[in-house]
């Protein structure tokens, strides 16, 4: 049995088409989703956590249809969404003994080996409202652990924390991995995805473009990145194997693929240009390049189709 | 335990862990019976004070109630809301949860009412009178609350749950039989209090003071009550699937 299966998994808003035929089969693994923002990732997250009725397709999580035995499904996953919805008012023992009873588990010694597990049992009896931010996504983890689920589902799991908050919630995630779990997170940091994740998919306007090992896409990228800074904007000369791929200010992002040969010809092209070069860089593709290249940016395509948007709000919640 | 408990339960520990919330809500009614109840000089009765306390404990149970949804606003804003429906859980006891803790929260506001009206001076006619106080209360505070999270689900923010539960709020008490009796209304008065619930609500209460019960009208509450139970029952299944 595989942890989650997509078959064709397809979510309409209206005119809007979310997620497009996604194809997916996840298991004992951490899989991180990635795109860019309104890119389908946490559509995708709801159908598959139950919360929200697929158009079209089917999949399967824990070996149940997460349509038609949704209850099922939901006693074997946990699901943690970006928000950081924890009770300020309630103390951490409490917070997770609430989640302990609605899950059916019996017993105070569960709450407190997850309390634990999450580093949090000396403050458990404190209320919540005086937890930093990394704490509170500990107790986020703690509660959806309180069950021993087969597939836990995140959100966004280290949006808004310090370094030392998010290499915590990785470590507890490589932890939890170890221990057979099946983890499927959603991101838009690339370099914690590219060390955290086995694999990664990446989705771009509803479709998986790709799906593979953070290194394998890296190499797929091949060659290497250049970013020249420059005292104007550099004219898009192509020379060779090098063409650019971006612009950021004064920075000029090029593709090469055997940089030591072609950036030589390249810097003579551009002095003909009249460009004066002040920097150079060379170093291999980062996961950033490989989403670039795959998901296009962030800001491309259509103008902001806020009907679409409304709708696509209102029946998340 | 019982799913709808537990759900019960995290709101009544959020709600008397903040205090401030507790008591503010007491300020309205107790500010009606105290500058009402006993300054405003009427005709058809000795003691308006006893008149008007039955509409102040229902005005009690209508704020309390009407105001409740926005505890599911917020869950559904903050995202609590989609955490509790990935559970295994009935998701409807979520909804279930939310109505039994906003009558509940509202009874032990209204006795609070009934004990400064008794302070006040306000006659209790008899034990059962007090008990079948709490029933009527109930049963109304099931009725609104069914209706407020009805409406929570269908609102977006908390500025429009407001103004929406302003806009019902006041019209329905004043349009009621808490402030006169029917005989002393304008006739188009009395025929838009007769077909308000929450003048069924009072007059339940204030048989008392005249028997018999009418025990058509507490009927007609009850299978109004259970509804709106229904209906939102069915709202939300509708929305969160």
């Amino acid at each position: 049995m595989v942890a989650i299966e997509a078959d064709g998994l397809t979510r309409r808003f209206g005119d809007l088409l979310a997620v497009d035929d996604l194809d997916l089969a996840v298991d004992r693994e951490v899989f991180g989703l990635l795109g860019p923002n309104g890119s389908g990732k946490t559509t995708t997250v709801l159908m598959l956590t139950t919360l929200l009725r697929p158009s079209a397709g089917t999949a399967r999580v824990s070996g149940h249809d997460v349509v038609r035995e949704a209850a099922r499904v939901r006693e074997r996953i946990s699901y943690v969404p970006q928000d950081m919805a924890v009770d300020i008012k309630l103390t951490g023992r409490e917070n997770v003994r609430f989640y302990a009873a609605l899950y059916g588990v019996a017993g105070r010694d569960r709450v407190d080996e997850v309390l634990g597990l999450m580093d949090l049992a000396d403050r458990a009896d404190d209320l919540t409202g005086t937890y930093s931010g990394g704490m509170r996504r500990r107790l986020e983890l703690a509660q959806a652990l309180v069950h021993e689920p087969e597939v836990l589902f995140l959100d966004e799991p280290t949006l808004g924390l310090d370094v030392a908050g998010r290499r915590a919630i990785w470590d507890h995630i490589a932890d939890l991995r170890r221990g057979g779990m099946t983890i499927f997170v959603t991101t838009h940091y690339m370099d914690e995805a590219d060390q955290a994740c086995d694999r990664v998919g990446v989705i771009a306007r509803g479709r998986l473009v790709a799906i593979d090992a953070p290194a394998a896409l890296r190499r797929r990228i091949g060659g290497e990145r250049v970013v020249l800074r420059t005292d104007r904007p550099a004219p898009p000369v192509a020379v060779g194997g090098i063409r650019l791929v971006g612009r950021e200010g004064d920075r000029s992002v090029y593709h090469a693929d055997d940089a030591a040969a072609e950036v030589p010809a390249l810097l003579a092209a551009l002095s003909e240009e009249g460009v004066v070069v002040r920097g150079l860089e060379v170093s291999s593709p980062t996961l950033d390049d490989v989403f670039l290249a795959l998901a296009g940016r962030q800001d491309e395509g259509g103008g902001f189709d806020y009907r679409s948007f409304r709708n696509m709000i209102r029946r998340r919640h | 335990m019982n799913a709808v408990l537990v759900y019960f339960l995290r709101d009544m520990r959020r709600w008397v862990r903040g205090r401030l919330n507790v008591w503010s809500a007491l300020i309205m009614p107790a500010a009606w019976l105290i500058f009402v109840g006993l300054a405003l000089p009427t005709r058809f009765t000795d003691s308006y004070l006893d008149f008007i306390t039955p509409g102040i404990l229902v005005l009690t149970m209508l704020s309390a109630g009407m105001q409740g949804g926005s505890s599911l606003i917020f869950d559904k804003i903050l995202g609590f809301l989609n955490k509790f429906l990935a559970l295994p859980s009935p998701r409807e006891s979520i909804l279930y949860g939310k109505i039994l803790f906003i009558t509940v929260r509202g009874l032990l506001q209204a006795s609070v009412i009934m004990l400064l009206a008794v302070l006040l001076g306000a006659t209790i006619f008899s034990p059962a009178q007090v008990g079948f106080s709490y029933l009527v209360l109930f049963v109304f505070g099931v009725l609104l609350s069914s209706f407020s999270t009805a409406l929570a689900l269908f609102v977006q923010d908390h500025d429009g749950y407001a103004a929406v539960n302003a806009l019902l709020s006041m019209p329905l008490f004043f349009t009621s039989s808490a402030l006169m009796p029917y005989d002393v209304m304008p006739a188009w008065l009395r025929a838009i209090a007769r077909c308000n619930p929450v003048s069924w609500a009072i007059d339940l209460i204030r048989s008392f003071a005249a028997p018999p019960l009418p025990w058509t009208g507490f009927a007609a509450l009850l299978l109004l009550a259970a509804a709106m139970v229904a209906a939102s029952s069915l709202l939300f299944r509708r929305v969160t699937v």
